[in-house]
């Protein structure tokens, strides 16, 4: 059976202190278990949370669905965004983590890979060198969020032409993002138009889609 | 949240209410929102639709469902299908009014575990994966939702009707598929839903090609080329066929039929559509083994299921097994060579007569196929048989003094009833059955170490060995070589019994 493996990159930096933190790992938790009412989900998802402020943490390696255990996120009052970083260790993690396809073992499915931010690289030089290698590593689908005033919807569009403007990090918005994401991940199972490419359903009204 | 008022466009006068919560159930095309006392559901299309589209779902509303449910019979499919009853319009957008599927096909538990999908819909996914029944799987589904292996032969003789009756209409359901397909193991009953992507050959095309799982290979190997194109195959009849054949399959024995081992490509999507479509190629084929699963790639949750060598389809007895040969072999890249919906049901039952009992009470499955063998054993838990096993062969009157055999066998076991369908071969099982003719004729009891057949019904039953009548409220003891004639009305059945496991 393959896996879909799915990446989620999140931004702990010292912004996301207080609410957003908390609203966050509400969304998430909210995700999880919406994902697991899924059979179809259920049967090949595979999910990776890294988490990036000052430093990169695999919060929590590529696990099965079902064996899933949210941990808390949390992140330091103060400090910079690290995001050029978490790509490059994402770049690493998928390389060494996502199976490819052999001429004796079936590969898993194309990575999706969600980044979720609310600020813009501090380190700017790092993520311009590492945008074009994490585009090689040919996600089905990358989706960049940026959550809240300060966040720069630009440097995302760099890496994915899919982008997600959220006004405010506030629960009920994310719970509503994270609605979205795992609509998206789902699409596979649904039935196929004879015409149309699957695509990314549309997102929910309060989210500004940037393309 | 607030109720809002649609009006059909098909009865002048006629309106629904739904509650629109700002957050509707998405489907793979409609938005769809319940009614206010949750007996109905309105599914509105999320796109336009153009006229053919509308004409499509009037019809459907209309004179399908009248040649369907208002007549004799109609009544059985109602519980089959969950089909629309109206067309409704607002905002220009087009919607369907959809009874509720019932309480039957909402999980009571859900998984073992936690109660996260108590109250979800019983998609097919759910009782076709290994994992969910694999003990050792953290959210296995709760063992009281799982029924046992002949609860799902009589889920598959359902779908297989519902499909007949389509296909006798001479419509295509077009996306049969987990989710449009809801099983209850429990009650053992399925309900074929969105029933509007109907195609009608020639008046109305297909606007999906289906689901992953189900697609037929000459779909997905045809699906680069434009829709106009000659070569283009798109949903039918014989798509269908391919769908019920893989469903079928797959709530057997809870793997894919063509999900292996084997590579065409490095690529993750074109491998799949490769070994889906152009090159699919049956994971139990007979002669090429090079699409078995490879046991040591394939996830742990999945055994046995996984194994092909331990549990093979041959496990589903004689009749499905040439089905299953003739869908997945001789018919998968022939679609014209696939069995139609009627062979799989009369297969279905006619192997819920060569099924016993499993003595092993913890057994998972509780029934297997007999297996035609001198020691017959559970394939799923391996115990023996115990004792002795009669064996009735069905033979007709080919001609007066000719008796031929009907390639149908009933295995019997302690407290089995003999039917109508078994004693002549006039009454055909099946949904036009009336209440009388499922009454038992008969049934076969282990008393005091000897089998017999009571009989209950039987106006002219006959040990033709001992030449003996055997009137109603008698019993005759079933031994080896024995002759027994059913009725002497015309298609009236001999049974030839022989006593296995001896």
């Amino acid at each position: 059976m393959r896996r879909l493996p799915v990446f989620f990159l999140l931004d702990t930096s010292g912004s996301m202190y207080g609410e957003p933190i908390q609203a966050l790992n509400n969304a998430l938790s909210g995700m999880v278990n919406t994902l697991r009412m899924d059979p179809q989900a259920m049967d090949s998802l595979w999910l990776s949370i890294i988490t990036f402020d000052r430093e990169v943490k695999e919060l929590m390696p590529l696990t099965e669905l079902a064996s899933f255990q949210l941990p808390e996120i949390t992140c330091p009052q103060s400090g910079p965004t690290h995001t050029g970083y978490a790509l490059e260790f994402l770049y690493a993690k998928v390389n060494s983590e996502v199976r490819k396809g052999t001429p004796t073992q079936k590969g898993d499915w194309r990575p999706l890979l969600f980044l979720f931010t609310d600020g813009k690289p501090s380190d700017l030089q790092l993520y311009r060198k590492m945008v074009p290698l994490v585009k090689s590593l040919n996600f089905a689908t990358i989706v960049g969020c940026a959550a809240g005033k300060a966040a720069d919807d630009g440097m995302l569009k760099e890496l994915t032409d899919t982008v997600v403007h959220l006004d405010t990090a506030d629960s009920a918005t994310l719970k509503q993002f994270f609605k979205w994401v795992s609509d998206t991940i789902e699409q596979g199972n649904k039935s196929m138009g004879t015409s149309e490419q699957v695509t990314l359903p549309p997102p929910p009204g309060e989210v500004n889609l940037v393309i | 949240m607030s109720t809002k008022t649609v009006n059909s466009v098909i009865n002048a006068g006629k309106s629904y209410q739904y509650v629109d919560n700002g957050e509707p159930m998405r489907g793979g095309m409609k938005d769809v929102y319940f009614s206010p006392d949750r007996s109905y559901v309105v599914a509105f299309y999320r796109d336009a639709q153009d006229f053919a589209s509308r004409e499509r779902l009037r019809k459907i509303v209309t004179d399908y469902y009248n040649s369907f449910f208002n007549r004799e019979g109609g009544d059985y499919y109602r519980e089959l299908y969950c089909w629309p009853t109206d067309m409704v319009e607002a905002d220009k957008k087009v919607g369907l009014v959809v009874p509720c599927y019932h309480a039957n096909f909402f999980f009571k538990k859900g998984y073992a575990s936690n109660d996260l999908i108590k109250g979800k819909e019983k998609e097919g996914k759910w009782f076709a994966s290994p994992k969910f029944r694999n003990k050792q799987f953290t959210l296995r589904l709760d063992e009281a939702e799982l029924g046992n292996w002949l609860s799902y032969f009589q889920i598959c003789v359902n779908i297989s009707r519902g499909v007949k009756r389509l296909h006798a209409a001479g419509l295509a359901h077009s996306d049969l598929s987990y989710k449009n397909v809801l099983v209850d193991p429990v009650s053992k009953s399925a309900a074929i839903i969105d029933i509007d992507g109907l195609v009608v050959p020639g008046l109305f095309p297909p606007d999906v090609i289906g689901t992953a799982d189900f697609i037929a290979p000459e779909v997905l190997a045809t699906k680069h080329l434009d829709g106009k194109d000659p070569g283009r195959k798109l949903p039918s009849r014989l798509t269908d066929l391919h769908a019920l054949a893989v469903m079928i399959y797959m709530y057997l024995l809870y793997r894919h039929p063509l999900k292996g081992g084997k590579i065409h490509d490095l690529d993750t999507e074109k491998d799949d559509l490769l070994s889906m479509g152009e090159k699919a190629l049956f994971i139990e084929h007979p002669q090429d083994a090079s699409n078995r699963p490879k046991l040591n790639q394939v996830n742990p949750k999945e055994l046995p299921w996984a194994d092909v060598t331990k549990l093979p389809y041959t496990i589903t007895g004689p009749y499905l097994k040439e089905l299953f040969y003739q869908a997945f072999v001789t018919g998968l890249h022939t679609p014209t060579e696939r069995p139609p919906a009627e062979m799989w049901e009369q297969a279905l039952l006619k192997t819920t007569d060569l099924m016993q009992p499993c003595s092993n009470a913890a057994c998972e499955q509780k029934w297997y196929v007999f297996d035609n063998t001198h020691s017959p054993k559970c394939p799923f838990c391996g115990t023996p048989h115990k004792g002795t096993l009669p064996v009735l062969d069905l033979y007709y009157e080919f001609k007066p003094t000719v008796w031929k055999p009907e390639n149908h066998r009933l295995m019997v076991y302690n407290n089995q009833y003999l039917f109508q369908w078994h004693v002549n071969r006039n009454i055909i099982r099946n949904e036009r059955l009336t209440a009388a003719q499922k009454v038992p004729v008969g049934y076969f009891v282990f008393h005091q170490g000897k089998w017999v057949l009571v009989n209950q019904q039987l106006t002219s039953l006959k040990d033709l060995t001992d030449d003996k009548e055997i009137p109603i409220g008698s019993m005759v003891e079933l031994t080896d070589g024995k002759r027994l004639l059913l009725s002497r009305e015309e298609g009236g059945r001999v049974v030839i019994i022989t006593i296995a496991n001896k």
